[in-house]
């Protein structure tokens, strides 16, 4: 009877161990560095765009790291010993750990939301396409300048930001330095307030209260958990508070940046030129656009504030009455 | 697979040079330790300063990597033996330290090694005619060679009197031995392995990270405690041995909860939970078969 258990299981196992095996047409493994809407949405674009181009016999092996920077080597040696055909790598970490497994593979590696992919060895410059011969991709990296600018044109009086980041995180360490360099350019001057973890947000929020004309937040993972406590600081300060994530909308009184999904897509036809023939080192990595404006008209009218005409005819959506309107 | 096994023991015997380190605090010297997330992310963030900014051998980074983390241990020690701070607290409050400590060294929070001369990719190119095993008999070597050299110092007078403090303290105090410069002999000793450690994996994926610390601990207490449950011995080099053993099975239970993981439904982000299911299974098979096989003994009369 045993025996007969212990065959079963082994036959369970080589069963199962076959159905890994038929080969789909294409394998494409897509990693993460955490779950997370923002990266989730970044994958789930990735696949829709594929299927929508036709590439329906796919095998997609999705990792997810949990948070666990040690494990992103082997989730990338994961997708090489299932014989990947592509690798889709969101985020810093991952990428730069997809990178160093497939070195010197004909393997594509495409990188997704990383900030500075430069600085992070995937590409040699952001404007030569002849990369590291197998890597290219999508960076999400904002225009800190451009965001600062929206803050002036909201209210001309404001001049000390208060920014709340994660000074662990690599994409928040890069882009509040860069605030830090634009500010002065525009007459303004950051005041900034670290916190290490997600339960250390509400006290950094709150530190900043008295001190700040105007609250800011970039694409920090950390911070944008615990957005809601930002929020309530600000409304708390009486002062406006803009984030650079369109998904947080609700949680904001202004957000500036573009769609992780519409990132997610971009992705997409980055995979879908390198499925067509053409060598990652021939396509230059590309950097994120198109971002928009969205207001949230009951946060302002919560502190008083009115939002300029201008700013309402840029705006691509409307938060009002907790239903957001997005403008055709 | 046979791939996949292979990089699972390089990164198991990688992690087992951190897992010796916390063996020989835990238990040799009683002494839990927390300062090892800080630590290992010391040993990560000097050697890739180093390999980044100056013309240094990543092999002699390992070892200035090392000494980083001696200091860091000192610090713990002096804290606990000094000003009174209770072993645990001592390491919390090093670790923490050692947070804003690495992110200055680094200069960021995470550090790319992708276009610089590794170890790993030196050994690679240099040993080529040994192919895709290369990496794997360095990090071989590199680990049995410091658990070899840990059995010798364990078993010369100042290592029996390090195993005393941690056994016994009372008695070797009544024997003329300065418990105080032995815990901390023996912090120092564990902290320059775990960022010796730190170094060697942080060359293997290709980066350094702040966040690469976090939960070692528990990596370094579960292959303690996995190798000491199967391999039971009070012998030094044995327990050595099965503290390699524990952190092989693991990072092979790590690795094949991501290649198999969804052959029986399970979902990307359940990594963690299987991973700690095989861990169980791993830890209660040989037990069951004890019991067996004890069945059968007594049974056959």
């Amino acid at each position: 009877m045993k025996r007969l258990l212990t065959i079963g299981l082994a036959g369970l196992l080589v069963a199962g161990l076959g159905i890994g095996a038929l080969a789909a047409e294409l394998t494409i493994g897509i990693s993460k560095i955490v779950a997370h809407p923002a990266l989730d949405a970044v994958e789930q674009a990735v696949m829709d765009t594929l299927a929508e181009a036709g590439y329906t016999d796919v095998e997609y092996i999705l990792g997810d790291a949990q948070g666990d920077f040690n494990v992103c080597v082997t989730i990338a040696q994961n997708f090489q010993a299932q014989g990947a055909d592509l690798v889709v790598a969101i985020a810093t970490p991952t990428a730069i750990a997809a990178a160093q497994v497939y070195d010197g593979s004909d393997i594509p590696v495409i990188f997704a939301a990383v900030t500075d992919p430069v600085s992070a060895g995937l590409i040699p410059s952001a404007t030569d396409p002849s990369g590291y011969g197998n890597i290219t991709g999508v960076s999400d990296l904002i225009s800190i300048a451009a965001h600062l600018q929206l803050l002036k044109d909201l209210d001309p009086s404001i001049e000390k930001v208060g920014l709340v980041y994660n000074p662990g995180e690599e994409n928040s360490a890069i882009l509040t330095g860069m605030a830090e360099d634009a500010a002065p350019g525009l007459g303004m001057e950051l005041i900034v307030a670290s916190a290490d973890s997600t339960a250390n947000v509400p006290l950094a929020a709150q530190s900043l209260i008295g001190r700040v004309d105007a609250y800011y937040v970039t694409t920090d993972n950390t911070v944008v958990s615990a957005i809601d406590s930002v929020l309530a600081a600000s409304q708390d300060a009486g002062v406006p508070f803009l984030m650079a994530d369109p998904t947080s909308l609700a949680s904001a009184t202004m957000t500036a940046g573009f769609d992780y999904y519409v990132h997610g897509q971009a992705v997409g036809d980055v995979v879908l030129q390198v499925l067509g023939g053409t060598a990652p080192n021939e396509i230059p990595a590309v950097y994120q656009q198109d971002a928009e404006i969205q207001l949230n008209v009951d946060a302002a009218s919560a502190i008083g504030l009115a939002f300029p005409v201008a700013l309402i005819e840029q705006a691509a959506a409307i938060y009002y009455g907790g239903v957001t309107f997005e403008k055709k | 697979m046979a791939t996949l096994l292979v990089h699972a023991v390089e990164q198991g015997l990688a992690f087992g040079i951190a897992a010796l380190a916390v063996f020989l605090t835990y238990r040799v010297l009683k002494f839990p330790d927390l300062t090892v997330d800080g630590s290992f992310v010391t040993g990560a963030a000097i050697a890739s300063l180093l390999l980044v900014r100056t013309g240094i051998d990543p092999f002699s980074v390992l070892l200035i990597a090392f000494a980083a983390g001696c200091v860091a241990g000192v610090i713990t020690g002096l804290l606990n033996t000094r000003l009174g701070i209770t072993n645990l607290l001592a390491g919390v409050l090093t670790m923490i330290m050692l947070y804003s400590i690495n992110l200055r060294i680094m200069g960021r929070p995470n550090l790319s090694l992708l276009r610089v001369d590794t170890a790993t990719r030196l050994i690679d190119q240099v040993w080529s005619p040994l192919g895709s095993v290369s990496v794997l008999i360095f990090i071989a070597l590199l680990t049995f060679g410091i658990k070899f050299l840990l059995d010798l110092f364990l078993r010369t007078e100042v290592g029996f009197a390090l195993r005393a403090t941690g056994d016994s303290e009372t008695m070797i105090t009544a024997q003329g031995v300065d418990t105080k410069r032995m815990k901390v002999l023996g912090l120092a000793l564990s902290n320059g392995l775990v960022a010796l450690s730190g170094a060697l994996v942080a060359q293997y994926s290709g980066f350094a990270d702040i966040g690469m610390g976090i939960g070692m601990i528990v990596t370094g207490l579960a292959a303690v405690i996995i190798g000491g449950t199967l391999i039971r011995s009070s012998r030094v080099g044995w327990m050595t041995l099965s503290v390699l053993v524990g952190s092989l099975i693991y990072r092979i239970a790590v690795t094949l909860a991501l290649r198999y993981g969804h052959v029986v439904g399970f979902q990307a982000s359940d990594l963690k939970l299987i991973t700690a299911i095989l861990v169980v299974l791993a830890l209660v098979l040989p037990r069951i078969r004890e019991q067996r096989q004890r069945k059968v003994s007594a049974c056959s009369g």
